[in-house]
């Protein structure tokens, strides 16, 4: 019984790290999944916890990366509630990004 | 630079798809209309900055000025690009930045208005920004001058962005009604035509039109007009801001519900829907310039008794 449980709630997270790289950067084609701006994810029966951070403190997209993160985890199935946490320790750096985010940036000319 | 006389064959060259890419390709004529259009598109960027900075000021939360500041830093880096391009053609960034008089800039009219308080910062962004994306996606796709077309590419992603800034703020001020919607249909009321008119002269007074010919856009100011009352109209009739224009179901179009183009009063930011005018009258508004023109230019160019004070820094 224990075990279903926890089984649950492992299907439950990977669904929920699935969602999350759907959610784009307003602004460039790469998920925030690549960017590396998620810290932690926490279920708790249908509630969802998201530690987050942005690459800068000024980012001026932040209130629709957090709009969009809870809009996909609301519209997932067995979730009613999805809290955003903004956190800022550690602080983002480059080495945050994924190979593939990496790829992306540079496909921009952005130097990483 | 080609002669004169190879225009009619540089024409054909760009109707079947030849890509302009130095000097040595063009004909001067081709030059004379290319510089007009990256002069309006860099001014056009460039006086946003002043205009959305003095609007910012009203923002509801400070992570919110810093969005407007955000996308004041993306409009300059858009005038930059424009400018540098001009440098390519052999204009002064220098001139064009300090050498000119604040009437001599190009930019449309919309940008020589006072943008007084936040519900006017994002239908700014919500309906400017969709103008310029308009009209740069459309360069994007059809340009014939090669460097042009690649620089957009960076700025178009940019634009994106200002854009469902406004977007988002429309919605989030209709949904709040009372005072905030209220502030948003006043903001609307003056710019949605001020936009309509923004794409310039109707297709069926326009007598020639290098733009087209040389391919530096690909649709005309008709398209154009439609292409953004596409986005627009839909988007203020799903939050309940009344716009006037509609979709005409019969003719598959947008139809502005006034005698387009109409009288404006300036002072007042309201349009006299009741007295038509014709487009003699706004070219002549228009040269005119309004009300912010001379301010918002002395803040680019740092005028010694201007809002920020010259060299007095």
């Amino acid at each position: 019984m224990l075990l279903i449980l926890c089984m649950n709630t492992m299907i439950e997270n990977a669904k929920i790290w699935q969602a999350l790289g759907e959610v784009m950067d307003p602004e460039l084609p790469i998920s925030i999944l690549d960017m590396g701006l998620i810290y932690d994810v926490r279920t708790n029966q249908q509630n969802v916890e998201i530690d987050l951070t942005f690459t800068a403190i000024a980012c001026p997209a932040m209130t629709m990366i957090i709009d969009d993160v809870r809009e996909k985890l609301e519209a997932l199935p067995g979730v009613s509630s999805a809290q955003v946490n903004v956190v800022w320790n550690p602080p983002w750096t480059k080495a945050r990004l994924t190979m593939q985010g990496r790829e992306v940036l540079q496909s921009l000319g952005i130097a990483v | 630079m080609l002669p004169p006389e190879k225009d009619a064959e540089l024409r054909q060259k760009i109707a079947n798809g030849f890509i302009v890419e130095t000097e040595e390709d063009m004909t001067p004529g081709y030059k004379a209309a290319l510089e007009v259009i990256l002069t309006v598109q860099g001014d056009t960027e460039l006086v946003s900055a002043p205009a959305y900075y003095f609007a910012s000021k009203d923002a509801p939360t400070i992570n919110s000025r810093l969005a407007v500041y955000a996308i004041i830093q993306d409009e300059l880096g858009h005038a930059n690009i424009a400018y540098r391009l001009l440098e390519d053609l052999g204009v002064s960034k220098q001139w064009l930045m300090y050498g000119r008089a604040p009437h001599e800039f190009k930019h449309p009219y919309g940008f020589d208005q006072a943008l007084e308080n936040w519900a006017e910062m994002v239908v700014a962004n919500g309906f400017f920004d969709r103008a310029g994306i308009t009209l740069l996606s459309d360069v994007h796709k059809n340009c014939s001058y090669g460097p042009w077309q690649r620089a957009l590419t960076k700025v178009d992603r940019e634009e994106v962005l200002h854009l469902r800034h406004g977007e988002s703020w429309m919605k989030r001020l209709a949904k709040a009604g009372g005072a905030a919607k209220e502030a948003l249909q006043r903001a609307v009321d003056w710019m949605f035509p001020v936009t309509l008119e923004w794409f310039g002269l109707p297709d069926h007074l326009k007598k020639h039109n290098d733009q087209l010919e040389y391919r530096l856009k690909g649709l005309t100011n008709d398209q154009l007009r439609q292409v953004w009352m596409s986005a627009t109209v839909p988007l203020c009739e799903s939050i309940g801001i009344r716009v006037p224009a509609h979709f005409d179901s019969d003719k598959k179009e947008y139809h502005i519900d006034y005698e387009f183009p109409v009288e404006y009063d300036a002072k007042e930011k309201r349009w006299l829907f009741d007295q038509p005018i014709t487009w003699q009258q706004v070219f002549q508004r228009w040269k005119q310039r309004g009300p912010m023109n001379q301010t918002y230019i002395n803040m680019i160019q740092g005028e010694k008794n201007g809002a920020f004070g010259g060299l007095n820094w």
